[in-house]
């Protein structure tokens, strides 16, 4: 209590004391004693002299009429000033403490005079304390008649039957006088008082005839010759006519073994019903947190049942949906939305009828009742940046359960990591919660002693055995009887009620001592003893089953509704963050103007004016804006749902549906990387000057994008912290930047993975070659200038390939066959099988090649394709073939001279029509001369390569068409100009963004059903395992 | 217009005008005030000045000349006074006017409590009495 309060306290005594006569020994009596409740010894002296001196000040005016004494106006007003005061400070339920404490100064000198009762009245107007509550404190302090206090915030004990209408009883044995209980509704406490001689005792304490004490919570009074009356029986009287869902719960020989073969659980068993909190005790490793995942169901045990109202949990899961609610020991709040938010879209996702103003209400009520209400609008922030206290996070924790009313309600170490203040707090609202007919178990660790009195039953775990089962203050008092210790019958302090449940695991846990006073390992008991000992001594009482189905409130929304609130409560999140949506917004986009500022090159030294065509730099940058787009597309969704790890836990508990909650995260991630594309597009396009394919660059980026976040997502549900999570982005970044196509040529990497003549297989897989692939050959073909020429320029590349290296090289293949077929003609006897092998290894090259240029030009006719080989190959088919080549090289001379005359007719109908300088000034606006320079690989050494008898074409892949012999394969040189697959061409830039979706696409399935998790967990149990083995040896 | 309110006092209960007449308004309440039942005493007292504060004077100017009230009076003045200091958080002209006999120290320090508790312009008047 604060010294400004407690100074407002004595001046209100001081006023009521000094009223009619003045201040009466007895209590100044009750003062002191009140005094030294709050005080240390010192200051009492000082308090004491302040009242004295306030009680006696100024004798009480006369009226003018009568003798009869009033009190000052002064006093009056004084005393709404020190209630005002007090309003400020102290809850209701310390204000009707403070109600209840006027009365009894009062009490103390029994002089119950107008005046007095005058001003305490006006006190209990002031504190907003009912009409109702005031007369019932008032007849609780002063009746002695029965007939006063007939009204239900009354419990009397006693041992003959009261005649009362309203009031509750508890039927005792053998006491003097009666014990009268008077519960304060609204702010949920309990007073005593005692009419008779006997020596009766609480918490400890002895009871004086006709004072009034609080009843706290767990409290306990002892009566000299009959059963103890706990405070939970008190409250389950004043409870009784609440209508609750009858309950009971049966925990049936509960077995559990770990996967890994270790023990967890041996034959745990108790049976509860509904209205209680139940405390699950035990040493780190006991086997708390393993019974609390059974008893919810999220384990299967070995053996062993469990019964909800006579429903196995295991088996039939469906009946018993939204009956069980599970708190973990995690945070489970979104830090960036705020109070009232948390829990409106938990309510959203739990409630499937309820219309948006029920919901509100229910949320608004929620908050209310857990004294959360004052806070509703403040972020929740993470447990580092606290913007609310670590207690009301816990109970905004236990608001998200509590919405959906489960009848059973499990709480994983309620209390760890908060202040004692907190602990009681959220262990307040518990303890109220089974009051209301919850059952309520709670695995608790270290308990402070309030906490510890506040359960019913106490269920103590010790290396998976059940070790004690029943009242935790008995339990004090069994361990100490086992272990034979002095004053065993005492469980707890006697002057001060407090208990000190360690005890219970300095006795559990004691260690044998060797004869120099060494503690030995080996412990005096074992566990299974403790266990043997428990059962011997104990049976488990089975509670009587219910029958009824236990009913939740836990209506699931279709999924497509799920999928929308997901949608708004992710969405909302990122908002609130500002920090986020700046960082968003403008990253892209300063990225796109650094590196397009950066690299917008102007090739004469001389000029300032930037000409498109000259930029060498412009691969470099398709490449590098692919890389930004993987990069930032893995960035955002990388932490996405590693975030929500704990909340995705607990949606599971509720059976959310993870395709609405995945899609929802996919679809805002897409709608960022649409934004972050198109900002980054805009800007570096426009800087570079790259015309008319906005539209094409961006849905470039943006599918790179899309498929960068369904692997960032993929990373995120597979990885267990931050920091592996960005270890992998390299990993992932590397391979995708090296097997790009820009870096290193496909044609030169290590033999082991490459195709001659195809793209490496290994590179298939990486995204960033079919996006520069496709951004290459597009910006190459559909450019304004090229466009025009594309189709002669590929035509005039034909051609001048067959012309200039083909046709010589098979010419030569061929010579080099007839001159061994000579040789060996003439040389009968001499290294004949290397001639043949000359003549042979020639022939299938030569055969090859033709017999692809006859399937594909089938203008030029050769009959003698099958004589072609060792056997029929001589001097007449040497002749014809060479007749086929000649006709052919005029063939394609044609046809480039041919082409070659339209190019130049355009040309100069162009110079014509607009201008001389138009040809150059579109070529300079629109292509780039350095892109051209690597479809057509302008700085290949080796234009034609011989492989597995064929010849591979090295230059112009642009112009190349992609090979067609085999019906759905889509494999290709890289940057055909199209692509083939199933019998049909497609343009390459369309079909590559296919492939990249299909990739995107594939990439679902694994991350639905955590594919890589379930890889990565397999890899670390076998270490695991592995470690152990090694252990054994 | 609001009707004005006029209770006649008696021995046990204050005389009480208020009259929101703009020519010539006047509020107050004077006498000794110890009624049987204070609730019902003030409640058309406090009706009245809620009525009132809907469409309050450009000034108010309460008189309070109480030669004694009891304890469950004075919650109720406060009541009143409470009214009054929402009246001037709603940006409204008030005053309360706190007269008592020159000789009552009782009556005086029961007018400064009442400043402390309120937040409104409040003014000790002194009279003498013949």
């Amino acid at each position: 209590m604060s010294e400004e309060i407690l100074n407002a306290l004595i001046q209100l005594f001081a006023i009521i004391a000094k009223q009619d006569e003045g201040l009466h020994p007895k209590e100044l009596e009750y003062i002191e004693s009140f005094l030294t409740q709050q005080l240390g010894k010192e200051s009492v002296e000082e308090y004491l002299i302040r009242f004295k001196k306030k009680a006696s000040q100024q004798d009480s005016k006369k009226t003018r009429r009568s003798d009869k004494k009033l009190t000052l106006v002064s006093d009056s007003v004084r005393i709404l000033g020190l209630c005002k005061k007090i309003n400020k400070t102290l809850n209701r339920r310390q204000k009707v403490v403070v109600l209840v404490r006027l009365f009894e100064m009062v009490n103390a000198s029994r002089q119950f005079t107008a005046q007095r009762m005058a001003i305490i009245n006006t006190v209990a107007e002031v504190f907003n304390i009912s009409k109702e509550e005031y007369y019932e404190i008032h007849n609780f302090v002063i009746s002695e008649d029965i007939k006063e206090l007939d009204f239900d915030a009354i419990l009397f004990v006693d041992d003959q039957e009261i005649n009362c209408k309203k009031c509750r009883f508890i039927k005792t044995e053998y006491i003097s006088g009666q014990i009268i209980i008077l519960r304060v509704k609204s702010a949920e406490l309990y007073f005593l008082r005692y009419t008779g001689i006997d020596n009766i005792m609480l918490n400890g304490l002895p009871v004086f005839n006709n004072r009034i004490y609080l009843f706290a919570t767990g409290a306990t009074v002892k009566l000299p010759r009959a059963k103890p009356i706990y405070y939970s029986d008190v409250v389950a009287k004043f409870m009784a006519d609440h209508s609750v869902i009858r309950l009971s719960f049966d925990v049936i020989d509960i077995h559990y073994r770990f996967p890994s073969g270790d023990i967890g659980l041996r034959r745990v068993s108790f049976s509860e019903t509904q209205g209680k909190l139940i405390g699950i005790m035990g040493a780190s490793g006991s086997g708390k947190t393993t019974l609390l995942n059974v008893l919810t169901g999220i384990y299967t045990p070995t053996s062993g049942q469990v019964l909800i109202n006579g429903i196995d949990l295991f088996k039939e899961r469906d009946n018993l949906e939204g009956v069980l609610g599970y708190v973990p020991q995690d945070d489970l709040l979104i830090e960036e939305l705020t109070v009232f938010e948390n829990l409106y879209y938990n309510a959203l996702l739990c409630f499937r009828d309820k219309t948006k103003a029920e919901i509100t209400e229910i949320v608004n009520k929620t908050l209310k009742s857990l004294g959360l209400y004052q806070i509703r609008h403040l972020k929740v922030g993470n447990i580092f940046n606290k913007l609310i206290s670590g207690g009301q996070r816990k109970r905004l924790n236990v608001a998200l359960e509590l919405m959906r009313e489960p009848a059973i309600l499990f709480v994983d170490e309620p209390t760890t990591g908060l202040s004692s203040r907190d602990s009681e707090n959220v262990m307040d609202l518990l303890r109220e919660l089974a009051l209301k007919g919850k059952l309520v178990i709670a695995v608790i660790h270290q308990p402070s002693s309030d906490i510890y009195k506040m359960f019913d039953n106490m269920l103590i775990l010790d290396a998976g055995y059940q070790v004690y089962y029943g009242n935790p203050i008995e339990a004090i008092i069994y361990f100490k009887r086992l272990d034979n210790q002095v004053n065993a019958d005492v469980g707890e302090c006697p002057v001060c009620g407090t208990v000190s449940p360690e005890l219970i695991f300095n006795i559990l846990e004691a260690k044998k001592v060797d004869e120099f006073g060494h503690y030995l390992e080996e412990r005096k008991v074992s566990p299974k003893k403790w266990e043997e000992y428990f059962f011997s001594l104990n049976k488990i009482h089975r509670v009587p089953t219910v029958n009824e189905l236990p009913k939740g409130l836990l209506h699931l929304p279709s999924k497509l509704k799920q999928f929308i609130v997901f949608l708004r409560r992710d969405l909302k999140a990122k908002l609130s963050n500002s920090q986020y949506v700046f960082l968003t917004l403008t990253e892209a986009p300063l990225l796109g103007g650094i590196l397009s500022f950066l690299i917008r090159y102007i090739a004469d030294p001389k000029s300032k004016i930037y000409i498109f065509y000259d930029n060498v730099n412009l691969p470099a940058y398709i490449f590098m804006s692919i890389v930004v787009a993987l990069f930032l597309g893995l960035l955002i969704s990388a932490e996405e749902i590693f975030r929500d790890r704990k909340i995705l836990k607990r949606e599971k508990f509720l059976n959310l549906n993870r395709h609405s909650y995945l899609l929802s995260k996919i679809f805002i991630l897409f709608m960022i990387s649409a934004i972050q594309a198109f900002e980054y597009t805009i800007i570096g396009n426009t800087i570079l000057g790259i015309k008319d394919m906005l539209f094409i660059f961006w849905f470039a980026l943006f599918s790179t994008y899309v498929f960068a976040v369904m692997l960032g997502l993929n990373i995120s549900s597979s990885f267990n912290s931050a920091v592996t999570i960005y270890i992998m982005i390299p990993l992932i970044m590397i391979p995708l930047m090296s097997l790009g196509g820009a870096f290193f040529s496909f044609d030169k990497l290590n033999r082991k993975i490459s195709t001659i003549g195809k793209v490496p297989p290994i590179a298939e897989f990486m995204q960033s070659r079919w996006a520069y692939e496709a951004l290459m050959v597009y910006q190459f073909k559909n450019n304004r200038f090229e466009r025009i020429f594309f189709d002669l320029d590929k035509d005039i590349s034909q051609a001048d390939f067959k012309q200039v290296h083909w046709i010589p090289a098979i010419k030569d293949r061929l010579i080099e066959a007839y001159d061994a077929l000579e040789t060996m003609q003439e040389e009968r006897q001499v290294n004949i099988d290397s001639l043949k092998r000359v003549i042979d290894d020639n022939l299938k090259l030569v055969y090859n090649e033709i017999k692809e240029e006859l399937r594909k030009n089938p203008n030029v006719a050769f009959d003698y394709l099958d004589k072609l080989n060792l056997k029929d190959f001589d001097e007449h088919i040497y002749d014809a073939t060479e007749e086929y080549l000649d006709a052919l090289n005029d063939y394609y001379g044609q046809i480039f001279f041919n082409k070659d005359s339209e190019k130049e007719a355009i040309k100069t109908y162009l110079a014509k029509a607009k201008g001389p300088y138009y040809y150059v000034g579109l070529r300079n606006r629109y292509h780039n001369e350095h892109i051209e320079d690597i479809v057509t690989n302008k700085f290949e050494k080796y234009k034609i390569l011989e492989y597995n008898y064929r010849l591979i074409q090295q230059t112009d892949p642009i112009f190349q068409d992609p090979d067609n012999s085999s019906w759905i394969g889509f494999r290709s040189h890289f940057f055909a100009p199209k692509k083939y697959f199933m019998g049909h061409y497609y343009e390459t830039f369309w079909f590559n963004m296919a492939v990249i979706w299909v990739m995107a696409l594939l990439l679902y399935p694994p991350l639905y059903f955590e594919h890589f998790r379930r890889f990565i967990e397999w890899i670390g149990k076998i270490k695991i395992t592995g470690k152990k083995s090694l252990k054994k040896n | 217009m609001l009707q004005p309110l006029r209770i006649q006092g008696t021995d046990d209960t204050p005389t009480v005008i208020l009259d929101s007449n703009p020519d010539n308004p006047l509020f107050e309440i004077s006498g000794r005030s110890l009624p049987e039942d204070v609730v019902a005493f003030y409640e058309p007292i406090l009706e009245w000045l809620d009525e009132y504060a809907k469409n309050p004077l450009p000034k108010t100017v309460f008189n309070f000349k109480l030669e004694y009230f009891n304890t469950a009076s004075s919650k109720l003045l406060l009541d009143i006074l409470l009214k009054l200091e929402d009246m001037y958080d709603d940006g409204h002209d008030v005053l309360v006017r706190w007269h008592y006999p020159e000789d009552d120290e009782d009556m005086q320090e029961a007018g400064e409590e009442y400043a402390d508790i309120v937040e409104v312009p409040f003014e000790q008047v002194p009279y003498s009495i013949d």
